[in-house]
């Protein structure tokens, strides 16, 4: 290994750790230390924990005594500010004080904790969730730009070698947006396959919880750890779990890739239309045949989410709108909670027929071929309070246009990773979307893998 | 002249907040996009689609609130 280990996969790191040639302790210290430096500008971190270093020190003794409990041992990992943690606040990206969230391990920071992994941090989000932007946290890779959002803060410090992993959720594109404007793996996993419970709500059956991390290989690792069954998550399936980790290695020959030509690659950024055509082509020559297909519909989905997911934050966020908590809440977050009221009962249930719709047409696709790629994100990141972006022929909101291509695959509940797959002129991050059958998450990160494997795009680095 | 109800009131009955009129404005005219969006879900037949909810009485019953 050379360099800094933060910059390491845990297929890199969890040999040293376990042999006893890395410290968690000192794999943490420098993590810490790399937060002290460089957050000033990043913006990443709302609280680091103080108990990280305890934690690595615990863990380094028990793997010397001979109990280690796999590649999360001793890895220090950042939470979302949305996950509840025992010992640390949770904010969930508000500055609202009359709102208080338990100090409780959500379901994902109890099987981390159980894994051995060291939760080291909080990192930034968008006030409950709302956005995708933000704010103030900036991408590693020019910090003039945005890193996404609202997991923007996990991505930002995932490419800034705070941590080896991080977690997100995932409500329109949460994970996959950030995590390509960050040129890392963001995995969202199908709805139920991920315990959200003690994750602060945004709006219960679009919100996915899963990992962002620096390959696919440690995205399969840490869903390995998470992928259980929790009752405590009305939402949580109870389906076994498969070994993804186990089957990243597996051919993807003969496997095929359906291309869907309308709607995905409609109005996108020349540079970003470019690589992932390459992708495309590297994953033909990997041995997958190549199939393009038509998925109707796709246009009636903006009204589905948005209807869905305004109306859920109204009615998560109703008692703080009759108490007028929400005066704290930032204006925009602020509008679009009180505007969810305005959404209509008729409106709602169409949504949810709509989504039947979809998925029908999905499962229809997916019976011809066995993953679909896409682009993540039509466009590459924007600078920081740039509203209107020059997208393909047009111009067009920027966040309208960051969560065009991912949030058909909330509605649908399908699993998606986005993956780097190349770089604009600018030198910034581009990201492919890789989606497949429902809890077929094995198949879509082997894929995944294969293609990451065939390039070197994670060699590179960002600047900070 | 008072009591006589403006275009805005009932949006205001809707929301259910007793927000000043500049407020529901702005309030209404950020809807109006949004709107926009929802007005082409409007526009496809699903009337023979169940909705993608379903109500499952033992399961919800067990789960509880």
């Amino acid at each position: 290994m050379s360099g800094s280990p933060l910059y390491c996969t845990l297929a890199e790191l969890a040999p040293d750790i376990r042999a006893g040639r890395l410290s968690p302790v000192r794999l943490v210290e420098e993590a810490l230390e790399r937060i002290r430096l460089h957050d000033g500008a990043l913006k990443s971190i709302v609280h680091v924990s103080d108990s990280a270093l305890a934690a690595a020190r615990q863990a380094e003794e028990d793997i010397a005594a001979g109990d280690w409990r796999g590649p999360l041992h001793g890895i220090p990992i950042i939470l979302k500010d949305n996950y509840l943690t025992a010992d640390m606040p949770t904010r969930a990206g508000t500055e609202a004080q009359e709102l208080e969230f338990p100090y409780l391990d959500s379901g994902v920071a109890v099987r981390l904790r159980e894994a051995g992994a060291v939760l080291l941090a909080k990192a930034r989000m968008h006030e409950f969730g709302w956005g995708t932007a933000t704010p103030p946290a900036r991408n590693p890779w020019d910090l003039d730009r945005t890193p996404g959002g609202s997991s923007g803060g996990s991505a930002a410090a995932v490419a800034a070698g705070f941590c080896i992993a991080a977690t997100g959720t995932d409500t329109g594109g949460s994970i996959r947006i950030p995590a390509s404007l960050c040129g890392l793996v963001g995995l969202k996993p199908t709805f139920g396959r991920v315990s959200r419970a003690g994750t602060v709500p945004h709006s219960w059956s679009l919100d996915h919880a899963g990992p962002i991390t620096r390959s696919a290989a440690d995205a399969a690792a840490l869903l390995d750890v998470l992928a259980v069954h929790d009752p405590a998550d009305p939402g949580s399936a109870d389906v076994p779990a498969p070994d993804c980790s186990a089957a990243l290695d597996r051919p993807v020959r003969g496997l095929r890739l359906g291309v869907i030509r309308n709607y995905f690659f409609e109005e996108i950024q020349p540079d970003v239309g470019a690589a992932v055509e390459e992708a495309i082509g590297d994953l033909a020559c990997l041995g997958m045949s190549v199939t393009e297909v038509e998925v109707p519909n796709l246009g009636y989905g903006l009204g589905a989410i948005f209807a869905i997911e305004l109306a859920s934050s109204a009615a998560y966020h109703d008692r703080s709108i009759t108490e007028g908590r929400t005066r704290e809440f930032q204006p925009d977050v602020r509008a679009l909670v009180e505007i969810g009221r305005m959404v209509t009962g008729p409106d709602y249930i169409k949504a949810e027929q709509f989504r039947r719709v979809l998925m029908r047409d999905f499962a229809r696709i997916l019976e011809e071929v066995d993953v679909i790629v896409t682009p993540t994100t039509p466009l590459t990141a924007w600078r920081v309070g740039e509203i209107m972006v020059e997208v393909g022929s047009r111009p067009e909101s920027a966040l309208a246009a960051s969560w065009r291509l991912t949030y058909p695959f909330n509605l649908t509940g399908l699993p998606a990773v986005s993956l780097p797959c190349g770089f604009d002129r600018l030198g910034l991050p581009i990201g492919l979307q890789i989606a497949g059958r429902p809890f077929e998450e094995a198949l879509v990160l082997r894929v995944a893998h294969a293609y990451e494997t065939s390039r070197d795009w994670r060699e590179r680095r960002a600047p900070v | 002249m008072s009591g006589e109800r403006t275009k805005l009131d009932p949006f205001r009955d809707i929301i259910g907040l007793d927000l000043p009129p500049d407020r529901l404005e702005e309030l209404v005219a950020q809807y109006a996009d949004i709107l926009a969006a929802i007005a082409r879900l409007r526009e496809l037949d699903l009337t023979e689609v169940h909705p993608a909810v379903v109500f499952r009485p033992l399961q919800n019953a067990e789960e509880g609130a």
